[in-house]
């Protein structure tokens, strides 16, 4: 009964919520459009945007100290969740009988020490949100019920690895069910995002000149 | 007259020497061909080819490992001597006496409680507060906390759920239960292993053994007779618990590690036998983090805040770590950095 | 109660693998599980033997005893299976297992243990008798269908007896008379003396 709920309706609503979310949010952030920039440009924008892009990858060197935990668990936890998500063999079967679209698939070894770096990552970043009493002050609810949700879905993921129990899968869907509807109206949106914006900024301060 | 004598007593010891050697002669000269003679086992015997495999089989006299088509593990042994008493082991041992172990110690920490009930501070809170863990400390503590329950929680479902669990949620619930926790465990396991790491690095500084620590445990750290004891940043009960923790933690890992990789192709023998220290040990380590539990919340006033929100109360501190109080105290002598509101406190290094 | 056993005649089995193959094709097993194996003792020296063991379907069977699941059942033939829609996978029948019957699939590089496979005494498993899903996760049911084990009735040397204890215990039990009576070296053989030969032979038991 919940398992074609899951397979079924509460997919195709989960998937129209993401997509039409999705969209949604990044139609309506590019259409308040630009404001008039009135100062002479210095450059045209683009080796900011491009700059900015690259340079946010690496901490900032005042900061390298006091990052270094973020920028380790935030490796671990961004790098294995991605590879998780797209080449883990249970997800390309899985895409493939949706979609007909298939990839190789990392080997099992690679798929758990994904995960474990993965799990290792988010515990780390969200214990220390939760710790540091700045990010504390700076969190709402939406941050903790990503990561939360994020958690969770890869957890019933890690319970379902044995692959003999439909219970198991089901759980998995479902949870990620709730987040792809959670998704678009997140902070999570910063996975479609993260690139546009720091373009933005890397263009709105390279036009003038200046290293964003 | 003498001389008589001497001679009669000569006489008879030759004679008893004669005598004895006969006696021995004759017990030992029948031997002489057997000594020489080629053995020969079967000689006499009809030979039943069946006892000496059975005997081989059943791995008697010593380990036998046939040859086989087959590739996997022990596929060689017909005769696995070691299942028996591991199945006794987990069955008859492990299982009761796991169970009894942590309720004995939840007990006492009951009956403790309701007796002597948490231990107050010897002043009033003074309002003041000083920082006992940075950021990372506090981070690397609840991550460690967090990987071991979980992989404590799952392990023990494991170990009891047949017992508990199969009535509750009848066999198939618990088939699909039980999957979960197992490949949870089994995936958070090495992950375990980091925390240890960390946890070693942050406080092994202040872990090790120093002059007091005797003397606190000689007067059972305050607990039974009343009174505080000096101490350090941790006192020698603290000590304790994290060398336990290390220590074991690190048993656990590496014999969890031994039945997690069944491929590497170690013999069931190394198995169960990582199993028995896996499971002793997990035991033990979940019996003995309840004190620790205990003690860091309901047990003693004002405790849980270092953990939580990094920072104690002076009058804590005093009461419960004065050396380690005075340390600071000294330390911050002229750059004068109280702080009393923790939300503002940003210094931790993280 | 039946008791369902096998037993091995070691001065019979010539190690020629056929019941291996047998119980292979008949259950279509997965890769890396073999439900069967023939080790041999001392090759290649004198007093060589070779047996071949697969699950012996314990009266007080030590997997049942360990599995955490509990997920074994003995039936009314005192044939032992196991239900793997509830199986994890752990491992520790195998480990406790006198026999080393327990197998496990998908064992590639670093892959966790899949659902435990074993020996059914070609009976299946515990969903509709010979039902296709029944084929697929246990194998044959052949014990459904009055027939006996695939592997024993395809022992060229009838090494391999599979069938009631009592019956099992029977036929072994002549064949012993037999080679006392030869090796004590009169040459007097009791199947040339009509004794004990054929009758019992035709019952549901594979000599
Ligand atoms: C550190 C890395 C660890 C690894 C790699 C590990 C791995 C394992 C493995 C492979 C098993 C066998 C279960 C199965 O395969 O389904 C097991 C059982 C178990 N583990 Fe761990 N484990 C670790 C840490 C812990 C910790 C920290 C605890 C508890 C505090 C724990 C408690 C248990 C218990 C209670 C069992 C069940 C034993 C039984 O059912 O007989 N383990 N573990
Ligand atoms: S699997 Fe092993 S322990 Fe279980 S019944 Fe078969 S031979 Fe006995
Ligand atoms: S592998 Fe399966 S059958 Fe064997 S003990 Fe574990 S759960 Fe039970
Ligand atoms: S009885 Fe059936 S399942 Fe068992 S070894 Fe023989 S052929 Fe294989």
């Amino acid at each position: 009964m919940f398992k074609h709920l899951v397979d079924g309706i509460f997919w195709d609503i989960a998937l129209w919520v993401f997509t039409i979310g999705v969209l949604w949010r990044i139609l309506s952030i590019f259409l308040v459009g630009n404001k008039k920039d009135l100062s002479v440009a210095r450059t045209t924008g683009m080796t900011g945007a491009i700059a900015a892009n690259i340079s946010r990858f690496f901490p900032r060197s005042e900061m390298q100290s006091r990052t270094r935990l973020h920028v380790i668990a935030g490796y671990m936890f961004h790098l294995g969740l991605f590879a998780l998500l797209f080449f883990a063999a249970p997800h390309i079967l899985f895409v493939e009988s949706q979609t007909g679209l298939s990839w190789p698939a990392m080997p099992y070894w690679a798929f758990i020490v994904t995960a474990q770096l993965a799990f290792v990552g988010l515990l780390l970043l969200w214990i220390h949100r939760v710790m540091d009493p700045v990010t504390r002050l700076i969190s709402s609810a939406d941050d903790h019920v990503g990561s939360i949700l994020t958690f969770i879905v890869m957890l019933t993921g890690c319970m379902a690895l044995l692959e003999g129990f439909e219970g198991l899968r089901v759980l998995h869907r479902f949870t990620v069910e709730l987040l792809m509807v959670y998704f678009p109206f997140s902070r999570l949106m910063h996975a479609f995002m993260f690139i546009p914006s720091r373009a933005f900024t890397g263009a709105w301060f390279g036009r003038r000149g200046v290293k964003a | 007259m003498s001389d008589k004598k001497q001679s009669r007593i000569r006489r008879h010891r030759k004679v008893a020497y004669s005598l004895l050697s006969l006696l021995v002669l004759t017990l030992v000269l029948p031997l002489i061909p057997y000594a020489v003679a080629e053995k020969d086992e079967t000689a006499g015997k009809v030979f039943n080819p069946g006892t000496e495999l059975w005997r081989d089989v059943r791995q008697r006299d010593r380990d036998v490992i046939g040859t086989t088509q087959m590739k996997s593990v022990d596929a060689g042994v017909l005769i696995n001597e070691y299942g028996e008493t591991w199945r006794h082991f987990r069955m008859q041992q492990l299982v009761p006496y796991g169970a009894a172990l942590m309720g004995i110690v939840l007990s006492i920490i009951l009956l403790f409680y309701l007796l002597r009930g948490p231990l107050r501070l010897q002043e009033e809170p003074s309002g003041k507060k000083i920082e006992r863990f940075t950021v990372f400390e506090r981070t690397v503590h609840w991550f460690t906390v967090a990987i071991f329950w979980l992989l404590a929680l799952t392990g023990l479902i494991l170990l009891y759920g047949r017992f508990v669990l199969i009535p509750i949620l009848g066999a198939d619930g618990f088939g699909i239960t039980a999957s979960a926790c197992k490949e949870a465990h089994n995936l958070f396991g090495p992950t375990f292993l980091v925390a240890l790491v960390l946890l070693f690095l942050t406080f092994v500084k202040d872990n090790i053994y120093a002059r007091g620590d005797m003397l606190w445990l000689l007067k059972g750290g305050g607990m039974l007779g009343g009174g505080h004891v000096s101490a350090g940043r941790f006192n020698a009960g603290e000590k304790i618990w994290f060398w336990i923790a290390i220590i074991g933690g690190l048993v656990l890992s590496v014999t969890g590690l031994i039945l997690v990789f069944s491929i590497l192709g170690q013999s069931r023998e190394i198995m169960g036998l990582s199993h028995v220290l896996h499971g002793i040990v997990a035991l033990v380590v979940i019996s003995v983090s309840f004190g620790h539990i205990y003690l860091g919340t309901a047990g003693v006033e004002g405790t849980l805040g270092s953990m939580t929100t990094g920072y104690v109360d002076e009058a804590w501190a005093k009461s419960h770590h004065d050396r380690w109080y005075a340390e600071v105290k000294a330390a911050e002598d002229g750059s004068d950095k109280i702080v009393d509101e923790p939300g503002l406190a940003t210094e931790g290094k993280s | 109660m039946a008791a369902m056993k096998f037993y091995c005649d070691a001065e019979r089995c010539i190690e020629c693998n056929g019941c291996v193959t047998a119980c292979k094709n008949e259950n279509e097993v997965p890769w890396g599980v073999n439900r069967r194996r023939v080790v041999t003792i001392k090759d290649g020296e004198p007093g060589e033997r070779s047996l071949s063991v697969a699950c012996m379907h314990c009266s007080d069977a030590p997997c049942a005893a360990v599995c955490p699941v509990d997920c074994f059942y003995t039936t009314d033939d005192g044939i032992v299976l196991h239900d793997k829609d509830i199986c994890i996978g752990c491992g520790y029948c195998f480990y406790a297992c006198p026999f080393g019957a327990p197998q496990f699939p998908k064992e590639g590089a670093f892959a966790s243990r899949g659902k435990m496979d074993k020996c059914t005494f070609c009976a299946g498993g515990p969903l509709p008798d010979n039902s296709s899903e029944e084929y697929r996760k246990y194998g044959a049911n052949r014990i459904a269908e009055g027939k006996l084990p695939a592997c024993a009735e395809m022992c060229a040397t009838k090494a391999l007896l599979a069938g009631d204890a009592d019956m099992v215990a029977d036929i072994y039990r002549k064949r012993m008379v037999n080679r006392a009576s030869a090796a004590l070296g009169k040459g007097f053989q009791l199947r040339e003396q009509n004794i004990g030969s054929g009758v019992d032979l035709k019952g549901k038991v594979t000599n």
